[in-house]
C-alpha cells in the first residue's frame, strides 16, 4: 500500500490537467510507502501517449530527495485518454535497457487517468521482473 | 585519490551490491572499460556500439556529459560520476 495525503494528490491532478493533453509526470519522495513530498516535474519530451523525465530536473530532485534523508518510493505520470494501468511502452522503459531489471526496485509507479478531466483517478503499481501487480493507494 | 563511481541498484549485482566503486580511468570510455575489465557486463548495460545507451544519463560531479564532452569527457581525481536511468514511459 502507498499513503498519500488527499492535498498531495489533488496537486498531481492539477499538474496532469495542466499538461492535458499531453502526459504529465512527477517524483513521489517519502519513507516506509507514505509520500512526504510530490515534485510535479517537467515532461521533456511531451506527448498524449509518452513522456519522459527532464534528465537534469531528475537529477537535481533525487539528490534533494537524498539531502532531505527521504527516498524515492515512486513516481507518477498521467493518460490523458487511457485508463489508469501501465501500457507496454511504461512496462518497457521501467526497465534497464535491454533487461527486466528494475531501474528503480521499489518504486510505486501511480498512472492518473484523465479520461473524465474533472474527476481522474489514480492507481498504484509495482513493475519488476516482468510482472505488473497493483499496489493499493490510501489517501488520507 | 581516484575517481567513485555511484553504482545504481540494478547493476549492483555486478558489483557484488557496491554501491560506490573506484577507478583511475581518465575519461568516460575508459570507465566503461575498467568497469567491464572488474564487473563484467558492466559495459553492456551502460554502451551500444561505444555509445552511452539512451534513457541512461550519465553525470560527472553535477554535468550531464551529454552536454560536455560525451564520451570523451574527461574525468580527474575527486570526481564523482551518477549513473541514472531515465524516467521515461507512456500508453
Amino acid at each position: 500500500m502507498l499513503t498519500i495525503q488527499q492535498n498531495d494528490l489533488q496537486s498531481i491532478f492539477e499538474h496532469c490537467n495542466a499538461g492535458y493533453p499531453n502526459e504529465a509526470c512527477g517524483i513521489l519522495a517519502g519513507r516506509d510507502k507514505r509520500v512526504e513530498k510530490v515534485y510535479l516535474m517537467t515532461n521533456a519530451k511531451p506527448g498524449p501517449d509518452y513522456y519522459e523525465m527532464d534528465p537534469e530536473e531528475q537529477f537535481r530532485v533525487m539528490r534533494d530527495i537524498r539531502d532531505k534523508g527521504l527516498a524515492m518510493v515512486g513516481m507518477f505520470h498521467s493518460h490523458p485518454s487511457g485508463h489508469a494501468y501501465p501500457s507496454s511502452v511504461d512496462v518497457e522503459k521501467a526497465y534497464w535497457p535491454g533487461t527486466e531489471i528494475p531501474n528503480y526496485p521499489d518504486a510505486i509507479y501511480m498512472i492518473v487517468s484523465l479520461v473524465d478531466r474533472s474527476k481522474p483517478s489514480a492507481r498504484g503499481f509495482s513493475i519488476e521482473e516482468g510482472k505488473v501487480q497493483e499496489i493499493s493507494l490510501s489517501v488520507v | 585519490m581516484a575517481i567513485t563511481v555511484r553504482i545504481p541498484t540494478p547493476l549492483q549485482r555486478l558489483t557484488d551490491g557496491k554501491a560506490d566503486v573506484e577507478s583511475n580511468a581518465k575519461n568516460i570510455t575508459e570507465l566503461i572499460d575498467a568497469l567491464e575489465k572488474e564487473y563484467p557486463g558492466m559495459k553492456e548495460r551502460l554502451s551500444d556500439g561505444g555509445k552511452v545507451r539512451r534513457f541512461i544519463n550519465i553525470y560527472v560531479n553535477d554535468e550531464d556529459i551529454r552536454f560536455a564532452n560525451k564520451e570523451n569527457t574527461a574525468l580527474k581525481d575527486g570526481d564523482v560520476i551518477s549513473i541514472v536511468p531515465a524516467i521515461a514511459g507512456g500508453g
